[in-house]
């Protein structure tokens, strides 16, 4: 316990650092002179903090501070520092109420305490500060410059919403609120981040997320103490169940379709500023091999491409460590024709099926990553290297056998298969030590690996829910969602999170019907 | 016991993660250090003691790039195989042997193929059997044959089509033109209550005239080996041996020509749809007896007569030379079993399940009753499709006889 005493104590320290404790809890004063000067004093040295003196109907000192290139300048200049500059009133006290009568912005608020004007500033907002008033008022003006919303690249559909996420949480929350308008849709809002202070959102359906839930996920992002949140994925490891784990306990996506499904089901999601993935909690496994496109299509071609799906999973998890596995010991179960093309095509071979599996399977995975991490105008030249590394060349140099080639192949393809990148990567990771198993004790070692693997993952839970449900344990009612996409008539009841309120989430026997027959 | 520490926890694992490489991958064995066996003959050997086994290897030709399987594959004619023998006491023993005159480690696990060579068969090879059971590597799936000469030399043909000439066994052994039977049905007929066996008898075909290399050529199944106990006491040829896969209920393919009694000239051709034995033992006041009961059905493939079929007179004869042809053939391989006494219809075994109490007594006797087993034949046919056109094809109307 004393490490995390240590802790707290250096964390504090650093806050101190941050913002001077004693100003910040300091209220403003009725001095202009003085306020300027606290604010400088904590805006020293930063070059983007503009503070612009002027006088105020010819009369009264003013200034505004704002941070240049987060504030919509036009604005600002348009429609607050021309009516205060010009207009001559005779008025000596500026009251809010007064500001409002004459300034044409919607948003203008009223504080009092040095820190919610530094909070103001840094969120783009510009402060106003008289003389003689110990009241700033905030201008909400601000406006940077941000990505249009585009095609999300890492999750493309054929049939579908082709909205993604930006890195605004604004507009992420508006293209929420665009598609569930319902005032039940509740945002909350938390600061993270000593340095970044990133807002972070967290929306869920009041009456359809269980309390509980919403409960638990605010306090455990509230508990987040960190010196900056530049992505979903910092938060998703502080708030997981199991942090050793290979796989996600949270779904992390671009598509506000799936977001707003995801509400819709009773789930939470997390918005965090500055990216464009939002988190979802609680998840299942099956979650995670759940594509938006099951639930557009018709309902028959989702559900075999669901099985389509698992079959594939299995094939990128156990398909090289099989291939190893069955050659190296069990060489009566391949079929005899299969195995004398084997034999001919191994002779040539100087490795052990294992090293020769691995070597291969290392050198796809490489190219993968130069595939992600080359930029655009060299993808095309590495994918053409790659075909020829794992293909023809590896063969005709003596280094890969061509059946391996294929199931290497078909094993990378298999991977992809899988509709989120973080659980295909997962999957792809766990295939090696598996791999080495099946070298060490062949078929018996790759089943160690995957009841090992079972294992684990009926030990995991996303927010208390079983990652493995509703297979283990079972909840028979929601497998019309797992192991089939059941026809949206047929999907009459919610999954579980969202048990507390009704489980029903449309009226039954709505299969279209129409009369036969009799109408002429 | 106090809870382990985490520190401890991690050395436990990481000691648990060293077991696991002690197995020491002790029975792995790469691709290409297996001699790849496709098939086995036992031969009698010259000196007349033990035996003589024969490995058919696969050559694993490295080509290496993707032409090395279209070169190998399904052309034929070119030598992938070869054949190696060595001589020992026992099977096992003769397999040590070899296995000295080899470099890589001999792997029965894709041998498919064991044929037994005539000499060896006609004294019995009882005991080597007991290996292809006993043993983990061989399959008991495999098929066994007996040759006609030596089983050696049917190893060393090579054929026109499939890979090798054991191939060409299995591949005719599949086709159940003649009997098929595996390593264990034939443990299991030697263990049976008759005592007796049947193996499919191979020999082989005669090369072709423009054929000048003899060993371009395949062995074929033609007919069937008998077996008392485990010593060869005859063989019959594939027309006999076809009533009696009538007999055991394993006919599967099968043509019949018959010609009709109202038909001038002219023959029907029909091909066996599906066919279902049944044999039901009696014994009456002593007098064993056995009714061969037979339920077939038919299709015309072929009609060379002036009749029409659509005329169900007609029909009916040709169902009662069906009938007939399908009797003779049982008629036939019955007699040809008598001949030397061996029960391979499962006689025995009939009788002992309907009547164990007297199967108990009588059973040492069997060898004397067989032969005198009243035998009856109930045989049901059916015609089940006329084919593609009813009426007279390649005959002008008036020929057609309609009535």
């Amino acid at each position: 316990m004393s490490i995390f005493r240590r802790n707290r104590k250096w964390l504090d320290q650093s806050r101190q650092q941050n913002i001077p404790q004693k100003q910040a809890k300091e209220g403003l004063s009725f001095d202009l002179n003085s306020n300027v000067q606290t604010l400088q004093s904590i805006y020293r040295d930063c070059s983007d903090v503009v503070f612009h003196h002027f006088n105020m109907m010819g009369n009264t000192r003013a200034v505004l501070v704002y941070i240049d290139g987060l504030t919509n300048i036009e604005e600002v200049n348009q429609h607050v520092l021309a009516p205060l500059i010009s207009e001559n009133h005779h008025e000596q006290v500026i009251s809010i109420d007064t500001m409002r009568e004459k300034i044409p912005v919607s948003q203008i608020v009223e504080v009092d305490k040095v820190i919610e004007a530094v909070e103001a500033i840094a969120n783009g907002n510009p402060v106003l500060l008289m003389d003689g008033q110990r009241q700033a008022i905030i201008f909400g003006l601000g406006k940077w410059e941000q990505r249009n919303i585009e095609e999300p690249t890492a999750e493309s559909v054929i049939r579908g919403s082709r909205e993604g996420f930006i890195e605004s949480l604004r507009v992420n929350t508006s293209l929420l609120r665009r598609r569930i308008k319902s005032p039940a849709l509740k945002m909350k809002s938390l600061g993270i981040g000593h340095y970044t202070r990133t807002e972070v959102a967290i929306a869920y359906i009041e009456g359809l997320a269980n309390p509980d839930l919403v409960e638990e996920v605010t306090q455990r992002v509230q508990r987040i103490e960190i010196d900056g949140v530049l992505e979903t994925g910092y938060i998703e490891e502080m708030i997981e169940d199991n942090p050793y784990s290979p796989f996600p306990q949270l779904l992390a996506t671009e598509r506000p379709d799936v977001a707003a499904a995801s509400l819709l089901e009773g789930r939470v999601v997390i918005l965090v500023d500055g990216t464009s993935f939002v988190l979802v909690a609680p998840i299942t496994f099956f979650v995670l091999l759940q594509a938006p496109e099951d639930y557009y299509g018709r309902y028959m071609i989702g559900s075999s491409i669901r099985w389509l799906r698992f079959l594939f999973l299995v094939i990128a998890l156990l398909g090289p460590s099989a291939y190893v596995a069955v050659l190296s010991y069990h060489q009566e179960m391949i079929p005899t024709t299969l195995l004398l093309t084997i034999a001919q095509s191994r002779e040539r071979i100087p490795f052990p099926a294992l090293i020769e599996a691995l070597i291969l399977e290392i050198t796809f995975e490489a190219l993968r990553e130069a595939g992600v991490r080359l930029p655009k105008q060299v993808g095309a030249a590495i994918s053409i290297v790659g075909a020829l590394v794992i293909g023809q060349a590896a063969t005709a140099a003596g280094l890969a056998s061509s059946p391996l080639v294929m199931v290497v192949a078909i094993t990378g393809i298999a991977s992809f298969l899988l509709p989120r990148y973080t659980t295909g990567i997962a999957i792809r990771m766990l295939r090696f030590p598996i791999m080495i198993l099946s070298g060490i004790l062949g078929l018996l070692g790759m089943m160690l690996g995957v009841i090992a693997l079972v294992i684990h993952l009926c030990t995991l839970r996303s927010f208390g829910v079983p990652y493995l449900s509703p297979i283990a344990p079972l909840k028979t009612r929601e497998l019309k969602d797992v192991l089939y996409r059941a026809p949206w008539w047929k999907m009459d009841t919610r999954p579980d999170p969202a048990n507390k309120g009704s489980i029903f989430r449309q009226s039954p026997g709505q299969k279209p019907n129409p009369i036969k027959g009799d109408e002429q | 016991m106090i809870a382990p520490s985490r520190f401890r926890k991690k050395i436990l694992f990481s000691l648990w993660l060293a077991v696991l490489p002690l197995a020491g991958c002790w029975d792995r064995i790469e691709v290409n250090d297996l001699i790849l066996i496709t098939a086995a003959a036992l031969d009698k050997p010259e000196e007349d003691k033990g035996v003589e086994l024969s490995i058919q290897v696969f050559i694993p030709r490295g080509g290496g790039g993707e032409m090395s399987g279209m070169k190998t594959e399904g052309s034929g004619g070119d030598e992938n195989t070869f054949v190696r023998s060595a001589v020992g006491v026992t099977l096992a023993d003769a397999m040590a042997k070899l296995q000295e005159k080899l470099p890589r480690r001999i792997f029965w696990g894709h041998n498919e193929v064991l044929i037994i060579g005539e000499e060896l068969a006609k004294e019995g090879f009882r005991e080597h059997i007991d290996f292809w059971m006993r043993y983990t590597e061989p399959r008991e799936r495999a098929d066994v044959f007996v040759s006609k000469g030596k089983a050696k030399e049917i190893l060393m043909l090579i054929p026109k089509i499939e890979r090798n000439s054991s191939e060409v066994l299995r591949e005719l052994a599949e086709m159940r033109t003649g009997i098929k039977v595996t390593v264990k049905d034939l443990a299991q007929m030697l263990t049976g209550e008759s005592g007796t066996a049947a193996l499919p008898w191979v020999e082989k075909l005669p090369s072709s005239n423009e054929e000048k290399d003899e060993k371009k050529s395949i062995g074929y199944i033609y007919g069937t080996a008998l077996f008392k106990k485990d010593r060869m006491v005859g063989w019959i040829n594939d027309r006999v041996t076809r009533g009696m896969l009538w007999l055991r209920n394993e006919i599967e393919t099968a043509l019949i020509t018959v010609k009709p009694k109202e038909a001038e000239e002219g023959l029907v051709s029909l091909n066996l749809v599906k066919s279902n034995s049944q044999l039901i033992p009696q014994i009456q006041n002593g007098k064993w007896s056995m009714t061969v009961k037979i339920d077939t059905e038919v299709d015309v493939i072929q009609n060379t007569t002036n009749l029409e079929f659509t005329n169900p007179k007609f029909l009916q004869e040709v169902e009662k030379a069906v009938a007939k042809d399908i009797e003779d053939r049982e008629r036939m391989a019955l007699a040809q079993a008598r001949e030397w006494n061996v029960d391979i219809f499962g006689f025995a075994e009939t009788f002992h399940r309907k009547y164990p109490q007297v199967w108990k007594k009588e059973k040492d006797r069997w060898d004397q009753i067989f032969p005198e087993v009243e035998v009856k034949y109930e045989t049901k046919v059916k015609v089940a499709r006329l084919g593609l056109s009813t009426i007279g094809t390649t005959k002008p109307e008036e020929e057609v006889k309609q009535k």
